[in-house]
């Protein structure tokens, strides 16, 4: 078997979900992963695999959208000789060979409904037989679904059967698309970059260098990590990120892609890992980040950087910083007489005098 | 009071867990509240042996309330369950298969469940 991918990730739904993983692995409750495809639904199925005690035994995969209904069935359940025509032999079904261990069931949302009602009907009796078989097979397998599609709206459009849907749904793991999480992209790109180094060890290939780290970090992945993932196995080859750049397709419309505080997040982990600021000021919508600048120094690391965030006082940095403008500003319209700037600005003279040495306020040398 | 009356309520609607918070609070039960099953879990196995009573909502992000109570009748089996529901029967039929003691449909009377809890955890007014 490959060795199993380790579940990357920095930001904070990432970390929740590990957390949800380590929590819940050894419940053996039936669980529904839900995302965009190439989100790692099938790497935290298997992260709860391993963490389960369920690790010495199989991890059965079936792909429920990949199969015409018949062989899906005979594929899940089994069959005994004869059971149909071309039934040579006896063949065991996935809820056999995932006994005491996991069947992972892939895109559950394909599922004909005629194999759901069976579903249902084996997860309620904890019991199935083979395909041609009247023996009653008991099942002690732990059920995790995955799915990229919409479940509820199957369940409007009666593609889905509700009962199923709750059954499976006892506990839920969304994973957001990477897009919604670019302070990801930093560790995943890292962490693919070495892996394929070590299976393509000629390659000259370069590391993205902070541009071009925010340029990953900006774009919206369609196909999320899985896209990502094959964007780095070609930099392998083509060592040009430009060219890697210009192969993607067009990021979609400003609403969908990163907002500025996505963008916030990916700088923090970016500046986590060492790796120079990115140049925001080039992105649109990032006013946020040169407003907060003035305020915090944002290239350093971000734990410390969250001890150095304190709302209490950037509140009097900023409100220091724009009173000081305007006490200038009323100074210079009254030709620096205090008395009638402390009358403008409703403040006691004492008050304006105390504040003007406090922001170093001073006439212009005449 | 030797054994003060302790309550987790769980519920993803803030408005619904505040309500069962004054209330129970008023009615001298101590209450810890969580928005969801996951952080419920988190404070039961920080404190085992520590709550009488669950009431929990079913239809819920991450662990719904038919994965707590499962899971609080596996590992905290002195626990009472109250489960709460507003999506039809599914849930509530599930809760029951989660040996829920008792299963209620939202809405909810809150007199009613008070002294339904009263009686699952042998709580006498005083
Ligand atoms: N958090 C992660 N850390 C490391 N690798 C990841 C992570 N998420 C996804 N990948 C990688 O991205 C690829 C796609 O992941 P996976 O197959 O789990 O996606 P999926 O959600 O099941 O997609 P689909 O809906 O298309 O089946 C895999 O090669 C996987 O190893
Ligand atoms: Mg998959």
């Amino acid at each position: 078997m490959i060795s199993p991918t380790p579940l990357i990730g920095v930001s904070i739904p990432m970390l929740k979900i590990k957390e949800l993983i380590n929590h819940v692995a050894k419940t053996c409750l039936n669980i529904l992963i839900t995302g965009e495809t190439g989100v790692g639904k099938e790497v935290v199925a298997h992260s709860l695999y391993a963490e389960s005690d369920r690790s010495e035994n199989n991890f059965v995969k079936i792909n429920c959208a990949a199969l015409p209904e018949t062989l899906l069935e005979s594929e899940l359940y089994g069959y005994e000789k004869g059971a149909f025509t071309g039934a040579h032999k006896k063949r065991y079904g996935k809820f056999l060979t995932a006994d005491k261990g996991v069947l992972f069931l892939d895109e559950i949302g394909d599922m004909p409904l005629a194999l759901q009602s069976k579903m249902l009907h084996v997860l309620q009796s904890g019991e199935f037989s083979p395909l041609g078989s009247d023996q009653d097979f008991k099942t002690d397998v732990w059920i995790i679904a995955a799915t990229n599609q919409c479940l509820e709206k199957n369940i409007k459009n009666k593609t889905f059967r509700e009962d199923l849907f709750y059954r499976l749904n006892i506990i839920k793991i969304d994973i957001p698309p990477l897009r919604k999480r670019p302070e990801d992209i930093p560790a995943l790109v890292e962490y693919y970059f070495k892996k394929y180094l070590s299976k393509y060890p000629q390659t000259q290939a370069q590391r993205p260098d902070s541009q071009t780290m925010a340029r990953l970090c900006s774009y919206h992945w369609p196909g999320n990590v899985r896209q990502l993932q094959n964007c780095i196995k070609k930099q392998m080859v083509l060592n040009s990120w430009d060219k890697i750049f210009e192969e993607l397709p067009d990021n979609a419309s400003p609403s969908e892609t990163s907002s500025s505080e996505d963008l916030f997040q990916a700088q923090l982990a970016g500046s986590a890992m060492h790796s120079p600021a990115f140049p925001f000021d080039n992105e649109p919508g990032n006013q946020r980040m040169r407003i907060i600048s003035e305020f915090i120094d944002l290239s350093t690391s971000s734990e410390k950087l969250f001890e150095d965030i304190s709302l209490k006082k950037i509140k009097k940095l900023a409100s220091d910083k724009v009173e000081k403008e305007v006490i200038t500003f009323v100074l210079e319209k009254v030709g620096w007489n205090r008395s009638k700037a402390a009358k403008i600005l409703k403040v006691s003279y004492k008050t304006l005098l105390y504040k003007m040495s406090e922001f170093n306020v001073n006439p212009p040398i005449s | 009071m030797a054994n003060p009356a302790r309550l987790l309520i769980v519920d993803d609607n803030e408005d619904i867990l505040s309500t069962f918070y004054e209330f129970f609070n008023s009615f001298g039960y101590e209450v810890k509240t969580a928005v969801d099953g996951f952080a419920a879990l988190k404070i039961l196995r920080d404190k085992p042996n520590y709550f009488l009573c669950l009431i929990t909502d079913l239809v819920m992000p991450n662990i719904t309330g038919v994965g707590l109570i499962s899971i609080v009748k596996n590992e905290f089996p002195d626990i009472k369950t109250i489960a709460m529901t507003g999506y039809g029967d599914h849930p509530g039929a599930l809760a029951s298969e989660a040996r829920a003691d008792i299963v209620i449909f939202k809405p909810v009377d809150l007199f009613k469940i008070e002294r339904k809890v009263a009686e699952l955890i042998g709580r006498t007014e005083d």
